[in-house]
């Protein structure tokens, strides 16, 4: 599972990057696409406006099949507060910009990608596929001067032999 | 006229003093070294960042402000000379103080490592003489080496 969620990330990052590629966070003085996952970063930087931010939460695993079948859902957090030479006021066309990015980087065709095993000295591709259906995006919440939301999507993996 | 500068650097001199004053003690600044630029492995939580541990000297802690409830992490509050932040800013090369709070891992007192909530400017003579630390205790206290 660890395989797919590495892969889910690496994908939906590169796609973020290559829509717009002005969307970037500085992480640790570094300069990078706005896709950051919570569980793998310091708890002092996840929190960062204008960036989507993964979380893992659901699990289910069907093992039905001679390759278990893993079910993961992956909640994408964002918030905006808008620019402030604006004073805030196109902080809802900054948010629509962001459903349409993550939109059309989760939703556009291949809804699949090789899955990767990253933790090897280099990364090496495994002999199943990751995919993932729709994103659904729930009702955008106003939180002080923010206005954010929560998409969430559910990401499909095989289990394959002696894979963690 | 009075010298306004000259209020501000004394207004920041007596808050050094009264924290040496008032059990003053020494903890340290946890900061995690910058990002290897495009390395997915950080990214991905394979690699995990070295950790540096600066001294910030004179601090003291508001024994009265610590808050505790039921279930919830206890916070402390900390008090710290502006004089010892404004060095570590700059030999740390950070652009402000606020950057160097931000950036931090965490305050570790003895084997105890605290998280960061807040960090706030106190001012006297339009001159900052001290930060207020809103610390919270981590699930973790031990020591991370």
């Amino acid at each position: 599972m660890q395989h797919a969620k590495d892969t889910f990330y690496i994908t939906l990052r590169d796609r973020i990057a290559a829509l717009n590629p002005a969307r970037t966070v500085l992480v640790r003085g570094v300069s990078r696409p706005a896709v950051l996952v919570e569980e793998n970063e310091l708890p002092s930087v996840y929190d960062q406006p204008q960036a989507f931010r993964l979380s893992w939460t659901d699990l289910a695993i069907d093992p039905r099949n001679d390759q278990p079948l893993a079910t993961m859902r992956c909640e994408i957090r964002y918030a905006t507060a808008g620019n402030s030479s604006n004073g805030g006021m196109d902080r809802g066309r900054l948010l629509a910009a962001m459903d349409a990015e993550l939109s059309a980087a989760i939703n556009a065709a291949p809804q699949r990608a090789t899955k990767i095993n990253y933790a090897a000295s280099g990364a090496t591709a495994m002999q199943t596929n990751i995919f993932w259906n729709c994103v659904v995006f729930n009702a955008a919440e106003t939180k002080d001067e923010q206005i954010q939301r929560v998409a969430t999507v559910e990401v499909f993996s095989y289990q394959e032999a002696g894979e963690l | 006229m009075p010298n306004l500068a000259r209020n501000a650097e004394a207004a920041r001199r007596t808050m050094d003093v009264l924290l040496r004053g008032s059990s003053a003690r020494s903890a340290m600044l946890r900061i995690p070294a910058p990002a290897t630029p495009g390395d997915a492995a950080e990214q991905l939580g394979l690699a995990t960042p070295q950790f540096q541990d600066v001294e910030l000297a004179p601090v003291v802690f508001r024994t009265n402000a610590a808050k505790t409830a039921d279930g919830k992490a206890a916070r402390r509050e900390l008090l710290v000379s502006a004089t010892a932040v404004e060095v570590l800013t700059g030999s740390q090369n950070f652009a402000s103080a606020a950057d160097l709070f931000a950036s931090a891992f965490g305050i570790l007192v003895d084997d105890a490592l605290l998280a960061i909530i807040s960090a706030t400017e106190l001012e006297a003579g339009g001159q900052v003489c001290g930060y207020r630390l809103t610390l919270r205790e981590t699930a973790a206290t031990a020591v991370l080496q």
